[in-house]
């Protein structure tokens, strides 16, 4: 066979199953919690000897499609706030745009070893921040669903929503929500600095669409598959400029993630909102674990520790396998709450049928 | 829809999605030769592939799931 492009690898049958597969499991937890999968895919593609830009590449341009058909899939079940989501996309944007020239200016102040680290800190703080504090909003919702109270707005989202700012205001009719433009903006350029330093926007678009905005956690997670779609869609059209799409790698991980994102986007209609919060928190500090795992290894490469050959072999693969690891529980857990879901509704119809007779 | 139609549906989206990818592996390298070019209009291929397979695959695969019964809880719009 002829050689290939030298940055364009060679794909093997068991690659391509391997690809479906995890394209599969990003879906089903971009379709339920409007993100994740990115930070997984890319390392992936790595291992399979796919060279880090190429495999960034490949991997944006397979997110805008399939944020595309998970932001249709529930703006028909009424979850997608399109004016938010196209509102927090301009200043994402821009976020991506400042975002990807402090990761170059960090690149060349301190080679790739510390923008590895730059990456892997940012990940466990904010990771480590932000998924505590789902984790604990989480755990607080469940017990007052157990209660049968409605989901409640946040005291900062009251607040915010409170703030009256002349000519600013903005009115978004699925959030229901009335908040003024100088709180979306930054909100919507801190999901896209992230984005462009950990290929995960949503992290921070999520909840602060739900805890700073005040949105219902079903219409934040939908919304960020807008601002998911509007960003790969952009980076896509960077990253084709420059012939870096390995369109075969994006094809084949499409093909898996669109059963993922369509069996994701169903499962939001069988579950309580809490449940939303609890797979985006497991996720989050399960992969902040990850990151935190491989951060002793850029320092090493950095001369700032030292550490034996053993250990620089085996943090990253183990770093790797809680990424896998983050993605298969959250994976799990929708399954687990669909199939809850699902019984309890036929439970209900059947007790229906029974009052009827 | 009736389950004759859905099926209908689900096999003609099906072989759709199915040649778009046989298409792919068959000409696999003149896809990645012509896909990485940077002149022209070329940058646009991947962009237009990905919305060309997102359409029919995104489409057999809403129909897979529902031919398996697995369908939203509440009504579509």
């Amino acid at each position: 066979m002829e050689q290939i492009a030298p940055h364009f690898v060679e794909l093997a049958a068991s690659n391509v199953v391997g690809l479906l597969l995890i394209g599969f499991v990003g879906g089903l937890v971009s379709g339920f919690i409007g993100s994740g999968g990115a930070f997984v895919l890319t390392p992936a593609m790595m291992s399979l000897g796919v060279p880090a830009v190429v495999a960034v590449a490949s991997n944006i341009c397979h997110k805008f499609p399939k944020a595309l058909v998970g932001a249709y899939r529930r703006h028909r079940f009424g979850q997608v706030d399109v004016k938010l989501g196209l509102v927090m996309s301009a200043s994402a944007a821009a976020g991506v745009w400042v975002g990807a020239d402090v990761q170059n200016a960090i690149k060349e102040s301190f080679g790739e070893a510390g923008s590895n680290l730059y990456v892997s800190l940012a990940f466990v703080i904010v990771l480590v921040l932000v998924g505590s504090f789902v984790l604990h909003d989480a755990i607080g919702s469940l017990r007052s669903d157990a209660r049968g109270a409605q989901e409640v707005t946040s005291r900062l989202a009251r607040w915010v929503q409170s703030i009256e700012i002349p000519y600013t205001m903005m009115h978004f009719k699925t959030s229901k929500v009335r908040v003024s433009a100088l709180f979306t903006i930054p909100l919507g350029f801190a999901t896209g600095m992230l984005a462009a330093t950990i290929a995960v926007g949503g992290f921070i678009g999520v909840p602060g669409m739900m805890y700073v905005l005040g949105a219902p956690a079903l219409v934040a997670s939908a919304t960020e598959l807008v601002i998911a779609f509007v960003m790969g869609l952009g980076g896509t059209i960077k990253y084709a400029l420059h012939g870096l799409v390995d369109i075969r790698l994006a094809l084949i991980l499409l093909a898996g993630s669109l059963f993922g994102v369509q069996l994701g986007a169903i499962g939001t209609t069988y579950v309580k909102p809490y449940v939303i919060k609890l797979v985006m928190a497991a996720i989050m500090l399960i992969v902040a674990v990850s990151r935190g795992l491989v951060a002793p290894v850029y320092l090493a490469q950095l001369g700032v520790i030292d550490l034996g050959g053993a250990m620089m072999r085996w943090l990253p693969m183990l770093s790797f396998a809680f990424m896998v690891l983050g993605l298969c529980v959250g994976g799990f857990i929708i399954i687990g709450a669909m199939l809850r879901g699902h019984r309890a509704m036929l439970l209900q119809d059947r007790q229906q049928a029974v009052e009827i007779k | 829809m009736t389950k004759g139609r859905l099926y209908l549906k689900l096999g003609v989206s099906g072989a759709v999605s199915a040649s778009h990818y046989f298409v792919l592996y068959l000409y696999e390298r003149e896809v990645l030769e012509s896909f990485t070019r940077t002149d022209g209009l070329y940058p646009a291929l991947p962009i237009v592939a990905a919305f060309v397979f997102s359409f029919a695959h995104g489409a057999f695969t809403a129909y897979f799931w529902e031919a398996l019964g697995v369908t939203p809880r509440r009504p579509e719009a």
